[in-house]
């Protein structure tokens, strides 16, 4: 396979492309990298929360809702969609100490998107904060993204999602991955590119919600979705770095796949929905539709050739060591350890040492800002093992959607 | 805010920058690599021809078996060891094929080395063994890659064994060299990899160091 080099070189350019461009973003806004508008005006505000299954908890979810510095928060709406077990009580039981908390049970389970839709088309507030149920925003999450919506043109803003449960090795390695997001989201900010305001925490304006007809309801990842249907109709999205909303993960692999599976499906289906769009209509034409396309070849086509590798390696290896048995040599001698590394091994060598620097970099930038340490032992181990899982879960996405098996898991 | 869309331009300048010097560096450590194996063809070419040269001056006199085989037999053994640093540098090789070149001079060399000790053997008592080793050196197959690792621990564990008492060239039997192709034909050799004993036995089937040693003398 002659062409691996180039293959490898491609890979090595791409990296290196993304590496230098969100690197020069950052070193040109640094120093406002945190400052975010201040509130000027008192807008009103409305949070919903749908809710399925959350009876660990919906509780500690409405207490940080309510306990959000600020003083126009006209009505927080749980919608129970369905659940079979003790959400609606809970939520009940909180009514009387939270006037303002209203519930809404749904007939039959409508899911995440459907439930949204028939919450915010009743409010009459200006924004509408979406939490999900497990999910906890910070304190002053709402003076320090507000005052973004003083820009007419922004539709959503959005803050840092943390890992609350690093109670695993896996949920640190999540945990890293989600600083490294949130930093990676706030440089697309500065080039119009931020693709999602996420589900954890994520404030719309009422009138682009309108305008974009709500959430998708066929969509897995309406957040995702009404992102780029607002970036389509020309509305920015702004994220406050300085804020938080702490998040549940899942702590095993097996929720965890689950879970990626269903975000690259609701990836695929906003691709699918708007692939026409490429090149046009600014950044989600230019660069965030690419991007997800790009992504999503580079690491089916890199899984393609590691299964490749692996196999043929493999298979030289058992008729290796199957005609060493019958020769009687060494199945493996001193001359099989010494390897003499190309100059792709040690290009590849620098570019890992360089992924390494760049997430210290974030770590060390966030730290203080947001209070999430991580360790830096974790970090290769994300930047090795974690990262490899990507392109499998996007195999199996791949297929679901092959398949139109849409089902929320 | 717009302004930082020239970002994409800088860092596609950057990247190019970062890119193209380690595209440069990666080629100047092939080319060093390169030049290595160059000097040591050009000292190894020097020593065939004075080994040749000894052959050619032993004829106007009496004819030192006993020197002239125990000079093939470094020599095979030097450019053996060659073999390994080539076989080394090649493999890490991924942007230039300079070393694919030093490779065929080398099979060249090893094919001289050959034709000097079937010369050799002409002259003296057939008092050790020569052992051609052939083998596949554009893209082999799985199987013949493993059957190749496997030929080549056979050999150097024979080589082990045996030290001067047996002469072990190893060349690539589908380099595209004209010599090489004569060999090939000459001793029928249609498979590769092909073990040659005494330019008689051919052995292309995995067998044990010591059921190959059985057919040498």
């Amino acid at each position: 396979m002659e062409f691996l080099p180039y293959i490898y070189l491609t890979y090595m350019f791409i990296s290196i492309y993304m590496l230098s461009l969100f690197l020069s973003i950052y070193f040109k806004n640094k120093n406002n990298f945190f400052s975010y508008p201040k509130i000027t005006k008192n807008y009103s505000i409305s949070f919903i929360t749908p809710a399925y299954n959350e009876e660990l908890t919906i509780k500690e979810t409405i207490e940080h809702i309510f306990a959000i510095d600020y003083n126009n928060v006209k009505e927080v709406i749980i919608i129970n969609d369905c659940s079979k077990d003790n959400t609606k009580k809970i939520v009940e039981d909180l009514l009387i100490k939270y006037p303002k908390l209203s519930l809404i049970n749904n007939e039959k389970n409508l899911g995440k998107a459907s439930s949204l839709n028939k919450a915010w088309e009743t409010l009459d507030s200006e924004l509408v904060a979406v939490v999900d149920a497990d999910s906890f925003p910070k304190e002053d999450a709402l003076k320090k993204m507000i005052g973004y919506f003083d820009n007419e043109k922004v539709g959503a803003v959005t803050c840092p999602i943390l890992v609350k449960n690093k109670i695993n090795f896996w949920s640190r390695l999540q945990s890293i991955e989600y600083i490294t997001i949130s930093f990676g989201r706030k440089l697309l900010e500065y080039i119009d590119a931020i693709y999602v305001t996420p589900g954890p925490l994520a404030i719309y304006r009422k009138k682009a919600l309108e305008d974009i007809n709500g959430f998708d309801e066929k969509n897995l990842t309406e957040d995702i979705e009404a992102t780029w249907h607002l970036a389509y109709n020309g509305w920015d999205r702004k994220m406050s770095l300085s804020t938080g909303v702490l998040s549940k993960v899942p702590t095993k692999i097996k929720p965890w796949f689950i879970q990626r599976r269903r975000w690259n499906i609701g990836g695929l289906q906003c691709i699918k929905k708007y692939y026409h769009v490429i090149g046009k209509k600014g950044m989600l034409g230019a660069f965030i539709i690419p991007f997800f396309i790009i992504n999503m070849f580079l690491g089916l086509v890199g899984l393609s050739i590691f299964l490749y590798l692996i196999s043929t390696r493999f298979l030289i290896s058992y008729l290796s060591v199957k005609y060493s048995i019958i020769a009687n040599t060494p199945i493996i001698t001193l001359n099989d350890l010494y390897i003499t590394p190309s100059i792709l091994n040690y290009l590849g060598i620098i570019l890992f040492i360089a992924g390494i620097i760049y997430l210290i970099l974030i770590m060390n930038t966030l730290k203080e800002k947001i209070k999430s340490k991580e360790n830096f032992v974790d970090i290769p181990f994300y930047l090795i093992f974690y990262v490899i899982f990507y392109p499998f879960i996007m195999v199996n996405a791949i297929w679901y959607f092959y398949k139109k098996d849409y089902i929320w898991r | 805010m717009t302004n930082d869309k020239i970002a994409f331009w800088h860092a596609f300048v950057i990247t190019l920058f970062i890119f193209l010097i380690g595209i440069f560096i990666g080629i100047l450590l092939e080319n060093w690599r390169s030049n290595q194996i160059s000097n040591l063809y050009q000292q190894s070419e020097l020593d065939l021809l004075d080994i040749k040269l000894q052959s050619e001056i032993y004829t106007f006199g009496e004819f030192d078996c006993k020197d002239a085989i125990e000079k093939n037999i470094d020599f095979a053994d030097k450019i053996f060891e060659e073999a390994e640093i080539i076989g080394r540098y090649e493999y890490a090789s991924k942007l230039t094929d300079n070393i694919r070149i030093q490779h065929k001079k080398y099979d060249l060399l090893r094919t001289n080395l050959l034709l000097n000790s079937i010369k050799i053997k002409e002259k003296c008592k057939n008092n050790y063994n020569e052992v051609v080793y052939f083998y596949k050196y554009n893209d082999p197959s799985i199987n013949t890659k493993a059957k190749q690792e496997a030929f080549s621990k056979i050999l150097e564990k024979i080589k082990d064994e045996k030290g001067h008492d047996l002469l072990l060239i190893p060349i690539a039997g589908d380099n595209n060299i004209i010599a090489v192709n004569l060999l090939l034909k000459n001793y029928d050799i249609k498979e590769l990899p092909t073990i040659l004993i005494n330019r008689k036995i051919k052995v292309t089937d995995i067998k044990t160091a010591e059921e190959i040693s059985s057919y040498f003398k």
